[in-house]
């Protein structure tokens, strides 16, 4: 067993000198002072809040639309359902440039897109085209991460709570939910990852204006295109920092829900 | 020997052309980083290229600042072809250009929806109040920059602005969105335009607005193949190399500047 431990804790090392490695070459390319004047700008405090406020819009979608889809596939079999539950998967294969092209044909200049339009819903060039392209990747992932978690519980729970008086929707939610959100959770970080730091799709449907829907991801692009290294790095170092404190706070979460499950007895 | 020996001995075996000697010893790989925007007349260019001399030329396309800040940072490379001659001055102020040729020019124009093409004839329609324009990133590409300059010299340059939608950080994104309707027009190269003739109407910018930007190839100094990137450089400023990037709808440099 101690041979086996100092092979993994070998890999581990490995895998951490890289990924350690990675951020501070990064680092090493700026000044303090640079990093301090791109943090304070006022181009970087906006990517920096519309890439926070996208990602969220985007999780929220993808919660809505991927929870359900995900709780379906794990408790019913119907006709089609695999080819159904492939497709759900095509997202996650899409070079995001492809999907991005994709959604600009389905939401712009067609039927979809002008109605969308006449009543107010406008995703191209604007920012709800960033949240688009990012759900569009994300909800997948949550629908997947969710259909796996939903399979982990047994319908008996299920049964037993409605047998007890619960309403199918108070199970959902109070038996079914809590005890798949571990899954459900690790899903969203994986989602919430991708939407931040997506950039092709965004970049087709939302456009590259700069202060309107330029994220995260986009100003690290323009910055790189236009030579201002000091910008697109910090932008860059912005954008892990913010994804090391999110997935942090995240998995601490599910941790202490964890440690203070009500039903771990019984799971 | 067991089987499964007898599987693996067979797939070494197949690998193994892999590991012999090229059979031209003379044959060379070059490393050529070249604008996006390029890739249709230098894809043309390196089959001919190659099958006149052997040696292969491995591209890599991305937008021309991306490429330099690559180059920068690594050192690597033999060529470089960005879409806007500025690239290749940023790079002679790190002491990393060995020579360069210029090619052809990277004319603009307006590139108007072909549905539009009765409503924009000229940049003062531009101005036009409903119009709908994508424009390239200011600071991020060539076509965003020389859209800035001629907006600068004409009379109504807050009217065309107002009529901006969106940014793009490439040309083709800008071209695709004219295509598809999305805009109604924008500035973009002639070569973009001519690559959708059967979507964008092109409009001329007259000439007084604008200084055409200028496709050129620079030898990098720490090109590791010397000789042979000399020779590539060369050939894409001969007579067949200019004649097929007109063909894509670049124009050609005149005798007296080049």
């Amino acid at each position: 067993m101690k041979g086996l431990h100092r092979l993994c804790f070998i890999a581990l090392f490995l895998l951490a000198f890289l990924v350690a490695g990675v951020l501070f070459a990064l680092i090493f390319r700026l000044s303090f002072k640079e990093l301090l004047d791109s943090i304070s700008s006022q181009e970087v405090l906006f990517a920096l809040r519309l890439s926070l406020l996208t990602s969220f819009g985007a999780i929220i979608i993808a919660l809505i639309l991927g929870l359900p889809s995900g709780y379906l596939l794990a408790r019913r079999s119907f006709r089609g359902k695999a080819i159904l539950d492939t497709l759900l998967d095509v997202p996650l294969v899409m070079t995001p440039l492809v999907a991005g092209v994709g959604l600009l044909f389905l939401f712009g200049q067609t039927f979809l897109g002008r109605h969308l339009a006449r009543v107010g819903i406008n995703f191209i060039f604007s920012p709800w085209g960033a949240v688009l392209a990012q759900a569009f990747i994300a909800a997948p992932i949550i629908a997947r991460s969710g259909k796996s978690a939903f399979e982990e519980v047994s319908p008996r729970y299920e049964w037993a709570a409605q047998t007890l008086g619960l309403k199918p929707f108070q199970t959902f939610f109070l038996v079914t939910l809590p005890m798949a959100r571990q899954g459900i959770l690790s899903g969203v970080v994986l989602a919430w990852a991708r939407a931040i730091g997506e950039f092709g799709a965004t970049l087709m449907v939302a456009g590259a204006t700069r202060m309107k829907t330029e994220t995260l991801p986009i100003a690290v692009f323009l910055n790189i295109s236009s030579g201002e290294l000091g910008i697109a790095l910090s932008c860059a170092l912005i954008l892990i920092a913010v994804g090391f404190i999110i997935l942090l706070i995240l998995k601490q979460i599910g941790n202490n829900h964890r440690h203070g499950l009500p039903m771990k007895g019984i799971q | 020997m067991n089987i499964n020996a007898l599987i693996l001995f067979l797939f070494f075996m197949s690998l193994s052309p892999l590991t012999w000697p090229a059979r031209e010893i003379r044959a060379e790989e070059l490393h050529l980083l070249a604008g996006a925007g390029l890739r249709q007349p230098v894809d043309e260019l390196i089959d001919i290229f190659q099958e006149q001399t052997g040696h292969k030329v491995l591209v890599d396309y991305a937008g021309s600042g991306n490429l330099l800040a690559r180059i920068i940072a690594s050192g690597q490379g033999d060529l470089f072809m960005p879409g806007a001659f500025q690239y290749i001055q940023m790079l002679e102020e790190e002491e990393m250009v060995d020579s360069y040729r210029r090619i052809v020019y990277h004319t603009p124009v307006i590139g108007v929806n072909l549905d539009k093409a009765s409503l924009i004839r000229s940049l003062e329609d531009l101005a036009r109040p409903g119009v709908r324009i994508a424009l390239g990133d200011p600071k991020a590409m060539a076509f965003g920059w020389m859209a800035q300059e001629i907006l600068e010299k004409t009379e109504i340059k807050e009217e065309i602005l107002k009529n901006v939608v969106v940014y793009g950080a490439t040309v083709k994104q800008l071209a695709l969105y004219v295509a598809q309707g999305d805009v109604d027009a924008s500035i973009i190269g002639r070569a973009d335009a001519i690559q959708y003739r059967d979507r964008i109407k092109m409009i001329p910018i007259p000439d007084e607005y604008f200084e055409a930007e200028i496709i050129a190839i620079a030898l990098l100094r720490k090109a590791a193949k010397r000789s042979e990137a000399i020779q590539f450089r060369d050939f894409m400023s001969s007579a067949i190399a200019i004649e097929t990037f007109q063909h894509f709808g670049f124009l050609p440099i005149g005798e007296a500047e080049r």
